[in-house]
């Protein structure tokens, strides 16, 4: 039983894991605190995962706690942003051609959301996502009201960071 | 078209990447040991409810009992003891129901703010205990200047009754400077992270009133 869940468990989190690198490399500016994000982040899906069902669609519910991993759970702070740019992790582009301004476009991307805060940076990353404010509002627990003018602010803030 | 529909169009474009994890390494993640703030607050709660209870060891218990007979109050611990384990028993059930009921898979808001929950029930049992601590300072203050009443001028009883407060400030305040330091190193991001999602709701509240 135990090794049936297990096995469904990687099958389903592998497929998936894409998720939480993107999170990590937004929540995290080295290497060293991206792998050890992403473990507790695993740590933290495998633990629940019996009470997961699948009442749900496992990225769903990869979302909720993975950024609850990001933003609660993780201990270190990461306020401070370093400067080491992310080359040695960087994320490849499914272009059938490589892409130089699109890996450029996305390096970029990920800077300017390392100046946000944890709460803003969920928001954009949701919004990068495709999630719809309902979506958004009950990952984060509050209202819609609130979801949708806290997005709009944070946007504004991204877009000024990237066009300043 | 929107600058950031740009972005999120090449956002939806990253699918592979080189740092992807083998399934025996996620494996291996997934088994390893978890160094979440909830796991800190669990072990650093245990350790103060220890704490709290093994103050009892340091002291020579018959000798204290021996002075709370000479002073009438015999009667007087026996029942707030039965009180204090009582009370430090239902913390302990608290604090625990508290620590199972965090889950991962609750909305940010909502974990938040049982973990800010459970590390309050720690507080406030200690808060019980240095309140505990205080009134049998003040009763057997009380007691002891009840018995030596006929030797003691005015001025001798206000002073123990300063030095008494004295000691209990700073006590308090010790404790209070190490709840600071410890939980507000502990908590710092999660407690900025709670402000900031309760925020706006706040806002709102106040521009609908």
């Amino acid at each position: 039983m135990q090794k049936d869940l297990e096995a469904e468990f990687l099958s389903d989190f592998e497929q998936n894991q894409n998720i939480a690198h993107k999170i990590c490399r937004m929540y995290t500016t080295d290497k060293e605190a991206h792998n050890d994000l992403f473990q507790e982040i695993t740590i933290q899906l495998w633990n629940n995962y019996s009470k997961f069902r699948g009442d749900a669609k496992f990225s769903t519910w990869m979302y909720r706690v993975a950024l609850n991993t990001a933003i609660s759970l993780y201990r270190k702070s990461t306020r401070t942003i370093k400067t080491d740019d992310f080359s040695d992790v960087a994320f490849k582009i499914s272009s059938t051609e490589y892409d130089d301004t699109e890996e450029k476009q996305l390096e970029a991307l990920y800077k300017a959301i390392h100046h946000l805060n944890d709460i803003d940076k969920a928001l954009i990353f949701l919004y990068l996502e495709d999630k719809n404010f309902n979506e958004i509002a009950e990952t984060l627990g509050i209202s819609n009201v609130n979801a949708r003018v806290k997005m709009n602010r944070a946007k504004e803030k991204l877009k000024s960071i990237l066009n300043p | 078209m929107d600058l950031l529909d740009k972005y999120k169009e090449t956002w939806s474009k990253q699918v592979e990447m080189p740092c992807k994890f083998s399934t025996l390494e996620i494996y291996k993640m997934a088994h390893a040991k978890s160094s979440s703030i909830v796991k800190w607050i669990f072990v650093i709660g245990i350790l103060e409810f220890i704490f709290m209870n093994s103050l009892y060891f340091f002291m020579d218990m018959e000798e204290a009992y021996k002075q709370y007979e000479e002073l009438g109050l015999e009667s007087f611990v026996l029942y707030s003891q039965i009180v204090a384990y009582s009370i430090l028993f239902y913390f302990l059930a608290q604090f625990y129901l508290n620590y199972i009921r965090i889950s991962s898979i609750d909305s940010t808001k909502q974990l938040m703010n049982k973990i800010i929950k459970t590390r309050k029930t720690v507080r406030n049992y200690v808060f019980f205990n240095l309140g505990y601590l205080g009134l049998t300072m003040i009763v057997v203050t009380i007691a002891s200047i009840n018995i030596n009443i006929d030797h003691l001028n005015n001025k001798q009883i206000l002073i123990v009754v300063f030095i008494m407060m004295i000691a209990t400030v700073i006590i308090l305040g010790l404790f209070w400077l190490f709840y600071q330091l410890l939980y507000g190193i502990l908590l710092k991001k999660l407690n900025r992270n709670y402000k900031e999602l309760a925020r706006l709701e706040k806002e709102l509240n106040e521009t609908n009133l």
